[in-house]
């Protein structure tokens, strides 16, 4: 079995320049949802 | 099932099949066969990844809670974004850079083989017991809605995925699962503008929208902290955080779709798209949920949904009673809902609250008439904690949708059930033969060796699968039974991997005594307190890292040194 080939390199992701962007664009997009989703329970109770 | 019902329902699982294999040919080495030669793009990982978690129970399950229990289980996934930029931003370029087949194969590198073979056991009886239920929630689908009996179609399921996975491995349940995500989006679209098509004329989509928050049914989010509480805002961040973590972290049957991929970016990028779209998706079943209850406001539902257990109480002469006060609440609730509705609209406040606890109080003259109808199941011979959940948005499917969507519908749950079960079965033997077979019975044989291997190893995990499929009946609700045995054995993988990845001077011995006492801490938990098994995770993660830094720092002599990698495992570039 052999060893398996090196991958490439890490690049940087096609959008918003880092990574470390994106997962701040991520965790920011749940707070939005969690807060609409809040919204709507207390719109709808 | 009407003539056209069959052929979308044969047409779908035919293309999904043959499109699959299609695409897997060349899987003649290892290399591609458990891991297509690491050449899988972003968008067939991403779909993939998805798939694999959203089983036929996903479907079932899911909107029958959200018709019983509301929107709330919609929280359980509120930690998985937080748990994908972790995993993106740790154990993805740790795997790749390892070089890795399986995510315990790493685990030998960093610690030593028996932390490998007991995180390797530990998944396979994870994953092992929840590869039957997974079959068995389309053989529960169609006993019901064709009468066929259930191992026939646990046969015919499991013979179908099992076929495609031995042949195609891992590029054809990639390829697959991206068309059965495909069906399972366009049948829940169909679905969900169905339901609403059906409602009556007097009641707008606004109205439907009104009445199921007023019975509860929206309550998407609950703020209200209680450990024995479920689903709630703080159970899902954090407890659904940990749960996340292990599954996408160290489940092979997950870590297996992103270590397919091109490069780095192109796992995280698979990652982050399920990060996006997830808690989306949920919500959308669930609503689906909600808006069947509000259709069966207006149309009685039956007092059971599970037709066997139905017919077998109804010759019983407490049934008619039972029937009757179910028949008086239906009717007060139906009345209630269309007065609120009319309050609603004329905005009378005073009117509004005295329909709203009219309609609260046929609710639960109803729901009370259910409960006495799930007493006579059992008193009648039926099992023990009767559950309909699981049968309801089937119940509604097959009496009420227009021919063709049916067999969509069908489809969908196939889809789902093919795409989560080849999954399984796949990383089941690649764990299997990687850190099993090859690194503690033959060692050193030839490529072709191992490839014959896994084809076999694939086909015996496919054909446990189909064997314990008829365990699932014995459950509950099929999603949280799904859940809860996952979370009996994640907490301490989680915590494994904690340590491999957080801190350096743990070693191999001070985390394998770690995860046997996670292990205890979890089923302690389980057999003798009440707290719900989103937090298991966090606990037994939490209990690891404890128990091994303890050893390491209080009895350093506990904490021997890593053991040198073996012939086949390579080291960390």
């Amino acid at each position: 079995m052999p060893e398996l080939p090196q991958g490439r390199p890490d690049g940087p992701p096609p959008f918003l320049g880092t990574w470390r962007r994106v997962y701040i664009a991520i965790l920011i997009y749940l707070g939005l949802l969690i807060g609409a989703f809040y919204l709507f329970t207390r719109a709808y109770r | 099932m009407r003539p056209l019902d069959w052929f979308v329902l044969v047409t779908s699982l035919v293309s999904i099949v043959a499109y699959g294999l299609y695409r897997s040919r060349g899987s003649n080495t290892v290399d591609r066969y458990l891991l297509a030669g690491r050449s899988m793009p972003w968008y067939a990982m991403a779909l993939s990844i998805m798939a694999t978690q959203a089983s036929a129970i996903t479907f079932i399950s899911t909107t029958g809670q959200s018709y019983v229990d509301g929107m709330r289980f919609v929280q359980f996934y509120f930690g998985l974004p937080i748990a994908m930029v972790i995993i993106c931003a740790t154990a993805v370029p740790i795997f790749h850079r390892a070089r890795v087949y399986t995510a315990y194969e790493y685990l030998e590198q960093r610690f030593d083989g028996k932390t490998r073979a007991l995180a390797s056991l530990i998944f396979l009886c994870q994953r092992g017991l929840s590869a039957g239920l997974t079959i068995y929630a389309p053989a529960l689908v169609l006993s019901v809605i064709l009468g066929w009996p259930e191992h026939l179609t646990t046969f015919l399921m499991g013979a179908t995925v099992v076929t495609y996975t031995v042949l195609g491995g891992i590029k054809a349940v990639t390829w697959s699962d991206v068309q059965q995500m495909c069906i399972i989006f366009l049948g829940l679209a169909v679905s969900l503008v169905t339901v609403i098509v059906l409602l009556p004329k007097s009641v707008s989509f606004g109205d439907a929208v009104y009445l199921a928050g007023a019975a509860g049914r929206l309550n998407a989010v609950t703020t209200t902290f209680n450990w024995n509480d479920r689903f709630n805002i703080w159970s899902g961040l954090f407890g659904g955080t940990f749960l996340f973590l292990s599954y996408f972290g160290c489940d092979q049957s997950q870590v297996q779709r992103y270590l397919t991929g091109r490069s780095v970016t192109e796992s995280r990028l698979g990652l982050l798209f399920n990060a996006m779209a997830k808690i989306p998706m949920q919500f959308f079943i669930l609503f689906i949920g909600a808006m069947v209850f509000v259709f069966y406001l207006f149309v009685q539902p039956p007092l059971l949904f599970q037709r066997t257990e139905l017919a077998r109480i109804e010759t019983g002469s407490e049934y008619h009673a039972v029937s009757e006060t179910y028949l008086q609440a239906f009717e007060q609730r139906r009345q209630a809902a269309l007065a609120l509705v009319d309050a609603h609209h004329q905005r009378d406040s005073s009117a509004v609250e005295r329909q709203i606890a009219g309609y609260h109080a046929a609710q639960r003259s109803l729901d009370q008439a259910r409960v006495e109808a799930a007493r006579l199941v059992e008193r009648s011979g039926g099992e023990k904690g009767f559950s309909d959940t699981n049968y309801i948005f089937l119940s509604f499917v097959t009496r009420y949708l227009p021919a063709g969507i049916v067999g969509l519908v069908i489809a969908v749950i196939f889809a789902a059930t093919m795409s989560a079960s080849s999954g399984e079965i796949n990383s089941l033997a690649t764990v299997t033969i990687v850190d099993l077979y090859r690194r503690h019975i033959r060692r050193g044989r030839s490529d072709h060796h191992y490839l014959l291997a896994s084809r076999w190893a694939t086909l015996f995990w496919g054909v446990y699968a189909v064997l314990f499929a008829g365990w699932g009946k014995r459950l509950g609700p099929l999603i949280v039974a799904v859940n809860v045995i996952g979370s009996l054995f994640y907490g301490s993988l989680l915590g494994c991997f904690v340590l491999a990845f957080g801190f350096r001077r743990v070693k191999g011995t001070a985390t394998f005594v770690g995860m046997l006492a996670g292990e205890a801490a979890i089923f302690w938990a389980f057999f003798f307190t009440g707290i719900s098994w989103l937090w298991y995770n966090l606990l037994g993660c939490a209990v690891v890292v404890g128990m091994a830094l303890a050893i390491t720092y209080l009895a350093p002599a506990g904490g021997a040194p890593a053991a040198p990698a073996t012939a086949g495992t390579p080291q960390p570039q």
